[in-house]
């Protein structure tokens, strides 16, 4: 029983940062219909710049304050120099662009700190074991799953309660919207990429002490991301966030009675779902 | 004798009531006319009579058959074509590729990848005879996106009649267009659905009065009333609900 | 005359690909292969981009699954013959195609990426785990390659010339038959359906059932290709079979050659072989080094031209290409014959305001 509670919660951790990933290429995805091939990139990039950070000062918290800014940087630095001019090409081009910068930032990587695995330690204060209900459990866990709440609330207060949420709702809605509503566009897109960037800079840090620094990094949390979406249906927050916790639970519990299969599991939910509901559990039908 | 019947047709947009007990009939051969003022549910219509969509309640028939939830396709393949108020044509191919498209599809010739299709000639005489009487042959090697706005409509107009349509529906074939490029596409359509059936939506009075031998008024998702030229002319309740959408 | 050229030149090709391997050995035998294969696999993949404006991130899958078919056919069936080999590849592949079809043909544009990508992942991940049957990261060799045998009438030994002839023909043949099928009548509503699919559903044509045509045979192709390419490199592993790398492969050919063309994603397999070629044997690197030298000191330069490796040129090319060169090659001639007309027609149609 101790066994299922330990693993619930993995799962549930793991689930809660791969939201964090996942809310930020969906929010752009809905608004924008741009698909950033490149946005686990910046998850990864995000780790390995928390790495260094941590080497500098040897402070965790500086890297998870100043890592995802970075990162937040280079993606608003991308969506103003590169995706913007080809957007009139339409897409097409816009994915195959992203994918290009996906595999500078994944080779830039290799090239910068090698292809070993680095450790990041958590902070000496969460790295004990807590005693939940009778089981032991690292308390770094916990403070990742309240560490994704937390920005999961703000990020549903900045959604619901400010103009801009209303905009950027609005606009995931309805593509068409916002050109009608006289705001500045380019500020409004670049202010969500730049966001969407941040919670998977912010997913990067948080994560790297569970699963180490590598360039398998990205591959590994993209495929789940990227499933997520599909799964959720594009540009559905409420989607991913269900879908999210799903794959987590799914993969901690198929690493416990699948170990063999635990990576495959995924992929059969997605085609089961997707044979009945091609737009996704939460997605609109395309007219 | 009726080739399109609508029956107690209702329709709804997530909840948003749009049509409301259409009984919509179409005579074999004649000229029919759908006016209406904006938002009356006039496009709605169409789609799901094309198969856009599938309405909320109530059937339709054509051609005494129930095609009531049939796809676009399978609607085109029983006899019925269509054109877009909003021009929707193949803009990267040329006026010829556009046209021979439809002519391909009304000879069906759909899964045929074992012949040349420009060697095809019976099929290339049919695009250019299509394209002389569009008056479009020396625009045929022109990608349809660079046309001029009144060409464009001719192509789009023509891409419906040229599957020789048992039902031809038109969405506005003039919308946008100049009064001259009007009275030219007056014209082509007269002269290209003789002795055909058509029905066709109009903003333009003097478009519908010149073509249409009925008239349907829908206001509000409903019928107002259906008749002759002159008895829709007549109507008190057609002069209200005009007269009322311009107090407004 | 110009007829006479035309065979002059068509002559002129087939000897020199005919005398190739004489002339140049089998090293450069053995690229002009590749070349041929990924031309191959550049052009169906571009049946797909370019002429039904579907873009595939996971092309890899109906390539390896070639690959893949080929190699195990061999391994398990003794005695099996070349061409049977190169077929059963080609079947696997046009199996696993109507498979996922169903999934996809509803689904255009992004979702129609997406889904390939994951569709492309799954089957790596599997590919990895059955380890007893693909051998994983190892792979599975092919050896020796087996003889080409027409009805035990005919039987030739496929040591590296003949396999050459073989495969350029085979490839040759492919291409050939790939053409004529965008000439086809099927060809015009396959192109209809990129340029406005909700048009052509109201012209009477199914949507999906010519998307799975289309999608099927853009997947046997890719798996021709990737039998040959397995053949040639007498083993196939995951990594060149199913890996990420290799979806992205024919997309950068078709984007270098031209996506609206048909010959463009072939001129386009040539660039990327040049590259491969020129980056794999090093060449790049030092002549990177070389020039990094005279500007910076020799510790950074170094660090520098390690900066540059496989993956991050791809990204880089893929990168420019998508900015500055959109059309590819094939886009840019186009521009500029349309330009050269324009000025000889003076004007041409003008497009009103709407």
């Amino acid at each position: 029983m101790e066994a299922y509670i330990a693993q619930g919660m993995h799962g549930l951790a793991y689930g809660m940062v791969l939201f964090l990933v996942a809310s930020g290429l969906t929010l752009v995805l809905g608004m924008m219909g741009v698909l950033n091939m490149a946005h686990v990139n910046f998850f990864m990039l995000s780790a390995y710049l928390g790495y260094q950070v941590v080497a500098w000062t040897g402070s965790f918290w500086l890297a998870l304050l100043i890592a995802p800014l970075l990162t937040a940087g280079a993606g608003i630095l991308m969506e103003r120099f590169l995706l913007k001019k080809v957007h009139a090409f339409g897409p097409m081009a816009e994915l195959i662009l992203t994918m290009g910068v996906a595999f500078i930032i994944s080779d830039g990587v290799k090239a910068v700190w090698g292809t070993q695995n680095l450790p990041l330690s958590p902070p000496g204060s969460l790295s004990v074991l807590v005693n939940i209900a009778g089981v032991q459990y690292p308390a770094y866990r916990l403070f990742l799953i309240g560490l994704a709440v937390a920005i999961l609330l703000l990020m549903a207060l900045v959604l619901y309660k400010t103009r801009l949420g209303m905009i950027v709702r609005a606009a995931v809605a309805d593509a068409g919207m916002v050109d009608a509503l006289g705001i500045n566009v380019p500020l409004v897109f670049m202010t969500v990429f730049g966001a969407g960037t941040w919670m998977a800079g912010v997913a990067g840090v948080a994560i790297a002490p569970i699963l180490t620094v590598s360039p398998g990094l990205a591959a590994q949390m993209g495929m789940d991301a990227f499933i997520v979406i599909i799964v959720g249906g594009f540009g559905s927050l409420g989607g991913a966030f269900l879908v999210a916790i799903l794959c987590g639970l799914l993969s901690a519990f198929g690493v416990q009675f699948l170990p063999q299969y635990a990576s495959v599991l995924l992929f059969v939910f997605m085609a089961v779902v997707l044979a009945i509901k091609p737009e996704g559990l939460f997605g609109e039908k395309e007219s | 004798m009726n080739i399109l019947e609508t029956r107690s047709l209702s329709h709804n947009f997530d909840g948003l009531r749009v049509l409301t007990d259409v009984n919509l009939n179409v005579l074999q051969g004649e000229k029919h006319a759908i006016i209406g003022p904006n938002g009356a549910g006039k496009t709605t219509l169409f789609n799901i009579i094309t198969g856009t969509y599938t309405p909320s309640q109530g059937k339709i028939f054509f051609k005494d058959k129930d095609i009531t939830g049939l796809g676009p396709c399978n609607i085109q393949r029983r006899g019925m074509g269509r054109s877009f108020q909003i021009t929707s044509t193949f803009d990267r191919l040329n006026a010829f590729q556009n046209i021979r498209l439809a002519v391909l599809s009304n000879r069906k010739i759909r899964f045929n990848f074992l012949r040349f299709v420009d060697k095809m000639t019976d099929v290339s005489l049919e695009t250019i005879d299509i394209l002389k009487r569009l008056n479009l042959f020396d625009d045929r090697h022109f990608p349809a996106g660079v046309l001029s706005y009144g060409k464009h409509r001719c192509l789009e107009i023509g891409m419906a009649l040229a599957t020789n349509p048992d039902l031809v529906m038109l969405d506005e074939p003039a919308a946008g267009m100049s009064a001259e490029e009007t009275h030219t596409a007056v014209e082509l359509i007269q002269r290209l659905t003789e002795g055909k059936t058509m029905v066709i939506i109009e903003h333009d009075m003097d478009v519908v009065f010149k073509l249409a031998d009925r008239i349907t008024v829908l206001h509000h998702g409903t019928i107002l009333a259906t008749g002759t030229p002159e008895e829709i002319k007549a109507n008190e309740q057609v002069q209200a609900a005009y007269l009322g959408r311009l107090e407004e | 005359m110009k007829r006479n050229l035309i065979w002059t030149l068509w002559a002129a090709g087939v000897a020199a690909v005919a005398l190739f391997p004489h002339l140049f050995g089998v090293y450069y035998a053995n690229a002009l292969i590749l070349f041929a294969v990924w031309a191959l696999f550049a052009v169906s993949l571009n049946l797909l981009l370019g002429f039904t404006g579907l873009l595939s991130f996971g092309h890899a899958m109906y390539f390896g699954t070639g690959a893949y078919g080929a190699a195990l056919a061999l391994n398990h069936i003794k005695g099996l013959s070349i061409v049977p080999a190169v077929i059963i590849g080609m079947i696997a592949a046009v199996i696993l195609a109507l498979l996922i079809a169903p999934l996809v043909v509803r689904v255009s544009g992004t979702a129609f990426a997406m889904l390939h990508l994951a569709f492309a992942q799954l089957l790596y991940v599997l590919a990895l785990k059955l380890r007893s049957i693909t051998g994983g990261e190892d792979g599975i060799s092919i050896y020796p390659r087996p003889d080409l045998n027409i009805f035990g009438l005919l039987r030739i030994e496929m040591n590296d010339q003949n396999f050459f002839y073989f495969a350029v023909i085979v490839i040759a043949a492919a291409l050939s038959f790939l053409w004529f099928f965008t000439k086809t009548p099927f060809g015009q509503i396959m192109v209809g359906m990129r340029d406005n699919s909700k048009r052509i559903g109201y012209l009477g044509f199914k949507v999906t059932y010519t998307k799975a045509v289309v999608y099927a045979v853009s997947g046997g192709f890719a798996g021709l290709a990737g039998a040959i390419y397995a053949l040639l490199q007498s083993l196939i592993s995951t990594n060149d079979a199913y890996s990420m790398v290799v979806s992205v492969y024919p997309i950068m050919m078709v984007m270098l050659g031209g996506v609206l063309s048909y010959f463009g994603p072939i001129v386009g397999a040539a660039f990327f072989a040049l590259i491969d070629e020129w980056i794999g044997s090093g060449q790049f690197q030092q002549l990177l080094l070389k020039l990094l030298s005279l500007l910076l000191p020799s510790s950074l330069a170094q660090r520098v031209s390690d900066f540059f490796q496989f993956e991050m040129i791809l990204g880089l090319i893929l990168v420019l290409v998508t900015l500055y060169w959109p059309l590819g090659l094939a886009g840019f001639i186009a521009l500029q014959r349309m330009r050269w007309q324009m000025r000889r027609v003076s004007g041409g149609p003008q497009r009103s305001a709407t």
